[in-house]
């Protein structure tokens, strides 16, 4: 095997470095917040109250689910709300 | 660096069944390919590339069912990628036809990209001590030193074993490659 070889496959090794692991942790919770908005939807439909208060503040309402407010989940809340 | 078990076909498909172990397995082994398209192929400073990899992954997530070919998953998320790239730029303010949009050499760096994925799929073949240090030498720049405490080596043998682990990789790339023409037949 040549250096010419080595150079390559180290190139293209060093071409996908690790995503930031917080990053990774938030995709894979995706089922579990997916679960956690159905739980909002859900509430929010038995109870005015409760709908005002997280259409006023969507965050809180993704947050206190323990749900990080990321911008998709964010939108995904949000367009489900605009359903019910 | 883990061990990539299963093909793509097969990995999606446990994901469709629901298992949760195969959705943390998916994003694992493609959240580099994710990162580098936002931060190689679009130059997206951190912020917003991690947008659109928490974009992408809710993509896939909510569309997996619609993705005709199991085999087909790799370009499947590329295209996602890139189309969740021009949906950033454009509400980043950025108003253009998408050829204006995307970067002129974008289509070399995915398809090198491609081919760097092809190898990180081919490196869990590797024993994982070879993984392990062609990965944090080459993918996470870390220095001989390092990777000698972490690993328990001494330093000055990090080279050594890092060529011949590129050696072994070499070999198991020909070996797949002819393996490939033999089933193409």
């Amino acid at each position: 095997m040549n250096a010419d070889d080595h150079i390559m496959l180290a190139r293209l090794i060093a071409a996908l470095p690790p995503a930031p692991r917080g990053w990774v942790g938030a995709a894979q919770e995706l089922p579990v917040a997916r679960r956690g908005i159905d739980g909002i939807v859900a509430r929010a439909v038995a109870d005015a109250a409760y709908r005002e208060r997280v259409v006023a503040d969507l965050e809180s309402a993704l947050a206190d689910a323990g749900i990080e407010p990321t911008p998709p989940l964010l939108d995904e809340l949000r367009e489900r709300f605009r359903s019910i | 660096m883990a061990a990539v078990q299963g093909s793509d076909a097969q990995l999606v498909a446990r994901c469709r069944r629901g298992e949760a172990a195969a959705w943390d397995e998916l994003v694992e082994r493609f959240s580099r390919y994710v990162f580098a398209i936002c931060t190689q192929g679009f130059r997206f400073a951190q912020h917003d590339a991690e947008d659109v990899f928490q974009d992408v992954f809710t993509r896939v997530y909510a569309h997996l069912d619609r993705l005709r070919d199991d085999e087909a998953f790799r370009p499947w998320l590329a295209q996602l990628t890139r189309r969740a790239c021009i949906d950033k730029l454009r509400a980043n303010g950025r108003e253009a036809p998408v050829e204006e949009l995307e970067p002129s050499e974008l289509d070399e760096t995915l398809s090198m990209l491609d081919e760097a994925l092809t190898i990180h799929e081919a490196m869990a073949a590797l024993p994982e001590n070879c993984r392990d240090i062609l990965d944090r030498f080459f993918a996470q720049d870390e220095s001989y030193r390092t990777i000698g405490d972490a690993l328990g080596l001494p330093a000055g043998t990090i080279a050594s074993r890092i060529s011949r682990c590129l050696d072994k990789l070499k070999s198991l790339m020909e070996e797949t490659d002819a393996d490939a023409r033999l089933e193409a037949g």
